[in-house]
């Protein structure tokens, strides 16, 4: 189970479910300057930069997966969050994706020259999602798109790696319970096993970060007991990964963190989207 | 492909070198590389095998730097991973100076990454003396068919200490990347019909399996075992068959001449 190889013939299916309803104008945890959905922007656009920079080889992409990113808030509606040229699209290979940012800034970094020093570096850094908060949270029709692009791609891609559906929001849905759809959603899933589905709660309750728990004991509320529940576990591979990255990963550890910084937050991410080795 | 290097009737060393891509992967994608110089010289036969990272780009090339500098070079000990400059330099030569999309960019910013065995022999006294970084391995076997032995494997032993994720030397040159302390280095002595094996790690990772298990590993490798190209494809057929990673994979085989140098 989760050791289908991926490769361009095999590719991966990766769903990024966003949350971008009102509440996620307010404060992240106990920070007052920091917004959920400046987070949430922050987190999504340095995910597909890392996305697209692992499948880069030589001058060219390598279409190992094919990436959905889902908004549900605006407007109450749940539909595809890209913009600009990509607009509408519910699933994309990832070059199209790397290739088709709102836009691209140029800005200076400062890396590791070689000797203990920093040298000041000119970069590319592309932009495919601003913040956006309006509405209410439907996350049980989120999940319920979620599942019908799984179940398209399942049909063409049955001995596929399992989907990897990862959920990003402040953990109050206005639509329903969402837990029943999210059975529902890792019931579907390959030959290789079921469908994955990962959660990031960024919590307005101020509180102590918590990554990849094997129980809910610790969560301080009913949303992050919730999220939980839904998150399934990692797989093996995931959780060497983790401890390769000094992350907490034991025995039974679910994808699922609370209130994580955004470095921890984007160490998960690449945890959640590393199902295999690629070819 | 196979390159038998038509050594001469003198030459010390017969080195043979052997080497197939991931299935599914057109023979352009194949990241490994080896290199193979003076198995006609008594004393400066050096072999050297490398793998380019897969998640890097331009690793392909970085390993043929790698292998190439090293049986070229004046250094065969660690000191190699203390001289990567003018190595790097090429390489940073070879893939700038084009236009790339963003993602390539960043990509070539990153750097390429390579494990890397590499040994220098003496026909005269029969040592040899390797370095590694990394999980491509030298395998020593001793004995006669169907006797043989496993007598050194290096840097790593046991086919459980393959991980995926080892230390990669880099081509770009950072503080806290520094492939120095992590070389490794060993030596030996030849005896009678010795062989000695490099792969990259997914073939020596499946050779110790077998080894482990009482099943025929050596005999598989050696002269009698594969002749030719397509022997060697069937070879790596039953790796992949046995569960092996489908990555590429490289045999570099060298044998004493009977009557070569000491």
């Amino acid at each position: 189970m989760y050791s289908a190889e991926i490769s361009r013939k095999n590719p991966g299916c990766f769903i990024f479910l966003l949350d971008q309803s009102a509440s996620m104008e307010d404060p992240f945890g106990s920070s007052s300057d920091r917004r959920k959905a400046d987070e949430l922007a922050t987190i999504i656009n340095k995910l597909l930069h890392n996305l697209s920079i692992r499948c880069a080889k030589g001058d060219s992409i390598y279409d190992y997966f094919h990436v959905s990113v889902i908004g549900y808030g605006q407007d109450s509606v749940v539909k595809s969050a890209f913009d600009g040229p990509l607009t509408g699209k519910d699933l994309v290979p990832i070059s199209e994706l790397a290739n088709n940012p709102l836009r691209i800034d140029d800005r200076v970094k400062k890396t590791d020259d070689g000797a203990g020093g920093l040298v000041e570096q000119s970069v590319k850094f592309p932009l495919w999602f601003e913040a956006k908060h309006a509405g209410g949270t439907p996350m049980v029709g989120a999940f319920k798109m979620a599942a019908d692009i799984v179940q398209r791609w399942v049909a063409e891609h049955a001995k596929g790696f399992a989907p990897i559906v990862i959920n990003i929001t402040d953990g109050e849905a206005t639509d329903g319970d969402p837990v029943p759809e999210a059975k529902a959603l890792g019931s579907l899933g390959t030959d290789d096993g079921a469908t994955l589905l990962f959660n990031i709660h960024l919590s307005s309750t101020a509180g102590n970060p918590i990554e990849l728990p094997a129980s809910a004991d610790a969560l301080p509320d009913k949303f992050s007991k919730q999220l939980f529940e839904m998150s399934s576990n990692l797989t093996p591979f995931m959780i060497a990964r983790a401890k390769e990255l000094g992350m907490p990963a034991d025995e039974g550890a679910r994808g699922f963190v609370f209130n994580a910084q955004p470095v921890q937050v984007i160490q998960f991410l690449d945890i959640g989207t590393r199902p295999a080795n690629l070819r | 492909m196979i390159d038998a290097l038509h050594p001469t009737s003198q030459a010390p060393f017969s080195v043979e070198a052997f080497s197939c891509q991931k299935a599914g992967n057109a023979r352009t994608e194949y990241e490994d590389a080896w290199a193979i110089r003076g198995s006609d010289s008594p004393t400066r036969c050096r072999v050297a095998v490398a793998d380019g990272a897969t998640e890097s780009s331009f690793s392909a090339l970085w390993a043929a730097l790698l292998v190439e500098s090293f049986v070229r070079g004046p250094s065969h000990g660690a000191e190699f991973f203390g001289r990567l400059g003018a190595i790097r330099r090429l390489w940073r030569r070879k893939v700038r100076g084009r236009p790339l999309p963003w993602y390539a960019a960043e990509k070539v910013r990153r750097g390429a990454y390579a494990a890397f065995v590499g040994a220098s022999l003496n026909a005269v006294n029969r040592g040899w003396r390797a370095v590694a970084i990394g999980d491509c391995c030298l395998l020593h076997v001793t004995g006669r068919a169907p006797k043989l032995e496993l007598a050194h494997a290096f840097p790593l032993t046991r086919s459980e200490e393959f991980g995926s994720s080892p230390f990669l030397v880099g081509s770009v040159k950072r503080s806290d990347d520094d492939p120095v302390p992590h070389v490794r280095v060993t030596e030996g002595v030849l005896q009678g019909n010795d062989a000695l094996f490099f792969a990259s790690d997914a073939l020596a990772a499946w050779l110790l399996r077998r080894a482990e298990k009482g099943e025929p590993a050596w005999e598989a490798i050696g002269p009698e075992g594969i002749q030719t190209q397509q022997d060697f494809e069937a070879l790596v057929a039953l790796a992949r068959e046995e569960g092996t990673r489908n990555d590429d994979m490289t045999l570099v085989r060298l044998t004493r001449r009977a009557n070569g140098g000491g």
